[in-house]
């Protein structure tokens, strides 16, 4: 069963994580998007060099003068997927505005600059033998999917996108529906990503309806599923998949320090242990993960 | 450099200077290593661990973040007694300062064989949890309980020559009672304070944010209780007072410093600013020479009433 292979990680011993550095990164850019999103270009040439797709960046909401006084609000950092880095050295952030640290940082204007500590965690392993790739993504899930792209279209692999949102303002910029035809991204097809939308509002169907139309083709060695998403959604694509060919899903958690120390954001894993999201993940192997133990 | 006497004793432990930081917040210590330098600091206390490893309590969720502060229910999840001797204190001693482990059981034998077991390892000390409050057994039921408390510290008192470290719980009627037994059963030092009992809960669903139902609270927003709390346990002991409890800033350390505590912990700060003790020492040092104060043993207990 393929689907069990050991992942080849970078894995979790020493330090915050190979390459994790903390850095004073100047907003280059801060735009508001539709819906609740806003979008954040930070300058952070060593995070930009050593960052992979899935891994994230832990932000200090405030001001990193300010570090010697206590905040009454968003005390803790808070964990962002890379969404995309533009080489040499940007990285960009997806937020929500809705909770109290997204409407700080939204806030923040450009030249000034945040507290960042990164890259975190375990990204995507992008093996070598890897080609064709499905991506499935879902609502907020789709902050890491660019880099992601990014990541894959740079190799041989033929990329599915498959993309479900709630309605059409769950799907964030880059990956937009363009006209009532939806579909296309120039960009993405420009580099052959054949890309599908469902939208649940509107034709009431997910990103796993559009999965399964393409699992009967799925299988080949070089086969795999990355998905992006809610809990419930990443569940029924490792179902979907049923061990027939791998899956990689990255979880979210709340977390407080982000380097797998507090085991705050633990989630039950197949060999009876707890993992932690910020050091073992965020993206795990689903056959990594007990599904049936995990919270909804 | 400046002739400053930092050093702060803690039974057979020297500490360069009175900047710890908290048992739980730092994980084994190799967790954090590159975001600061810790071997800076006087002391590392690392997670609790037990004799047997343990899962911990439910995930999703056990922390909640709150106004100035956050409320943790973990529940003691920890690699071992014997993990922790193999594989973490060898990383952990990687820092070159003193690491000082933490201990818990169910009941007084499980700390004593803790205990014994770390006599012989590299550790600068022992604090015992008798504190936690997300745990059904052990934990805070011995801390808020004179007695048990002093039957624990004697057990562990009685199973190695290290330095040992009662750390109390603040969720209790009178703390100074508590530490006073503890003294009395042989403790070289008391950690003042652990969390205190709190909740938060989720209005839409109408139920407990955390899984565990209720948790822990810590960072700022304890802090000027978590002093008072000092200062009670310094005003009925003769030993040692380590303080904790939302420390942020020098001028934080400073105010348990002034109401009795000898050394002090970092916790909830480490979250937002891993440097947190670096920053809190070189504050601490600022003070002195601006003060002209040549020890920070002078400052100790020197609150003006």
């Amino acid at each position: 069963m393929r689907g069990t292979e050991a992942p080849a990680r970078r894995g979790s011993g020493g330090g915050a994580g190979a390459g994790a550095e903390r850095v004073r990164a100047e907003i280059l850019e801060s735009e508001r998007l539709p819906g609740e999103h806003h979008r954040l270009l930070l300058k952070a040439p060593r995070i930009a060099e050593n960052a992979r797709c899935g891994q994230f960046v832990h932000v200090w909401c405030h001001s990193p003068d300010e570090l010697d006084r206590p905040p009454s609000a968003a005390l803790l950092r808070r964990p962002y997927s890379i969404s995309r880095v533009h080489p040499p050295d940007g990285v960009e952030i997806l937020l929500r505005v809705r909770g109290t640290g997204g409407r700080i940082l939204a806030g923040r204007s450009e030249g000034e600059e945040l507290d960042v500590i990164g890259p975190l965690g375990n990204g995507f392993h992008v093996r070598e033998s890897l080609r064709r790739a499905v991506v499935v993504a879902g609502g907020i899930g789709l902050a890491p999917v660019p880099f992601l792209l990014q990541s894959l279209t740079a190799r041989p692999v033929r990329v599915v996108l498959l993309v479900g949102a709630a309605c059409d303002e769950m799907i964030p910029y880059q990956v937009k529906r363009s006209g009532a035809e939806g579909a296309t991204l120039p960009e993405l097809a420009a580099l052959g990503v054949d890309i599908a939308f469902a939208s649940e509002a509107v034709e009431g169907r997910l990103a796993t309806d559009l999965l399964a139309e393409r699992l009967g083709e799925l299988g080949s060695q070089g086969d795999e599923i990355m998905a992006i998403g809610p809990r419930a959604m990443l569940k029924r694509v490792a179902e979907m998949a049923g061990g027939r060919l791998p899956v990689q899903v990255s979880l979210e958690e709340r977390m407080a320090c982000g380097v797998g120390a507090c085991r705050s954001c633990v989630v039950p894993s197949t060999d009876g242990a707890y993992k932690t999201v910020c050091r073992d993940g965020p993206v795990f192997y689903a056959s990594e993960i007990d599904w049936e133990r995990l919270d909804p | 450099m400046s002739g400053l006497d930092l050093t702060v004793r803690i039974g057979a432990m020297t500490m360069k200077n009175p900047v710890m930081v908290a048992s739980g917040v730092f994980g084994y210590g190799d967790e954090f290593k590159g975001l600061a330098d810790y071997g800076e600091l006087g002391a590392l206390v690392v997670k609790t661990i037990t004799r047997e490893p343990r899962a911990g309590n439910p995930p999703a969720c056990r922390t909640a973040e709150t106004p100035a502060g956050m409320v943790n229910a973990i529940g003691l999840e920890n690699v071992g007694l014997d993990v922790f001797l193999r594989e973490k204190l060898p990383a952990a001693l990687e820092y070159g300062t003193n690491i000082v482990a933490s201990i818990a059981g169910d009941r007084p034998e499980d700390f004593a064989e803790c205990a014994g077991a770390l006599d012989g390892s590299q550790v600068a000390g022992i604090e015992i949890n008798i504190s936690c409050p997300n745990v059904k057994k052990g934990g805070m039921s011995f801390g808020v309980d004179a007695e048990a408390s002093a039957e624990v510290v004697s057990a562990v008192r009685g199973a190695t020559g290290k330095p040992i470290v009662a750390k109390l719980t603040p969720n209790v009627t009178d703390i100074a009672s508590i530490a006073v037994a503890c003294e009395a059963a042989g403790a070289d030092a008391i950690s003042c304070t652990n969390t205190f009992s709190a909740m938060v809960i989720d209005v839409e669903k109408r139920c407990p944010l955390l899984a565990a139902g209720t948790g822990g609270l810590s960072g700022p927003a304890i802090r000027p209780a978590a002093v008072l709390r000092v200062y009670q346990v310094a005003q009925a002991v003769k030993c040692p007072v380590i303080g904790m409890g939302g420390i942020w800033n020098a001028s934080d350390a400073l105010e348990f410093i002034l109401a009795g505590a000898s050394a002090v912990a970092v916790g909830t700060a480490l979250y937002a600013d891993p440097a947190a003790g670096n920053r809190v020492l070189e504050g601490i040092r600022a003070y002195l020479e601006g003060h002209h104060i040549g020890a920070v043993g002078d400052l100790v207990g020197s609150v003006r009433l």
